[in-house]
């Protein structure tokens, strides 16, 4: 914070002086604070996540990797790690990130009502209507960590087939339409 | 003995009268830094303290309420988010 006050040896008065910025477009503006934010976040990651979820990937400022686990003995997950692909836009944390699930060889999609087979979550807290900027990777991991763990159907959302079939949309453009809170 | 004052050098410094490791949590950046806009903390990158008692940067809180999508809400409680005009009592002079 050096260089807040300057304090004028001579009369004693406090000197304040600011330097402002020059003025900045938006999109300047918004991919400066996003790449800030990150910064923060992978430094607060870095400190250690909770128990069940390991950072893979973020050394970028476009997409990162995380792995989750369900914690409890949940038949449906059991010894299952499964990973979360995150995808940042510019305007992140104004926006929601893109959250999917990643199969390969490793990783299954979870099964879960609220989660399609190619990996597209259905979930409102990643959606415009129920994101705030005050979430970040590891609320947004520890939500479907507990979304999973909460889970005891084992079933794809409703017309999941033709969805993954037909579906040429990002999930952010997707509207979900968020109708059953008990899952 | 009598001793003469004859100049003295003050030096000051503020912070913000908010709980020191208070971070805003648009930014995630502590209160007494700036938000990620600004180079320098103080009166030009100031706290929004909200009624619902949430706080933010300035600039960070406006962002936010500028979209649709966030209905006037404020992003820790979803209350209507109202300004707090005092928000200046949050300052306070700490002498070092």
């Amino acid at each position: 914070m050096g260089g807040t006050f300057t304090s004028s040896n001579l009369d004693q008065t406090l000197r304040v002086s600011y330097q402002l910025l020059p003025t900045e477009g938006t999109s300047a503006w918004s991919s400066r604070f996003q790449a800030k934010r990150l910064g923060k976040e992978l430094q607060k990651i870095n400190n250690g996540l909770p128990p069940g979820i390991e950072l893979v990937k973020a050394d970028n400022l476009e997409d990162w990797l995380l792995d989750i686990r369900v914690l409890d003995n949940n038949p449906l997950y059991l010894n299952q790690t499964y990973r979360l692909k995150f995808k940042f836009s510019s305007t992140y944390p104004i926006e929601p990130p893109e959250v999917t699930f990643v199969k390969d060889t490793d990783h299954a999609i979870p099964m879960h009502p609220h989660i399609y087979s190619n990996g597209i979550i259905c979930l409102d807290l990643l959606g415009q209507q129920g994101w705030s900027p005050v979430q970040n990777v590891e609320s947004v991991c520890m939500s479907l960590q507990s979304m999973l763990t909460g889970n005891t159907k084992d079933e794809r959302p409703p017309g999941d087939e033709e969805f993954v079939r037909a579906n040429r949309l990002r999930p952010k453009d997707i509207d979900f339409y968020y109708h059953d809170n008990t899952v | 003995m009598k001793v003469t004052i004859k100049k003295w050098n003050a030096v000051g410094t503020w912070r913000w009268d908010l709980p020191e490791d208070d971070v805003c949590g648009i930014c995630q950046v502590a209160f007494d830094g700036t938000c990620p806009a600004c180079k320098y903390p103080g009166d030009d990158c100031s706290i929004q303290s909200g009624k619902c008692g949430h706080n933010f940067h300035m600039h960070c809180i406006q962002e936010w309420i500028k979209q649709d999508s966030a209905k006037g809400q404020c992003p820790m409680c979803r209350q209507k988010f109202e300004w707090n005009d005092q928000s200046n009592k949050n300052r306070t002079v700490v002498a070092v």
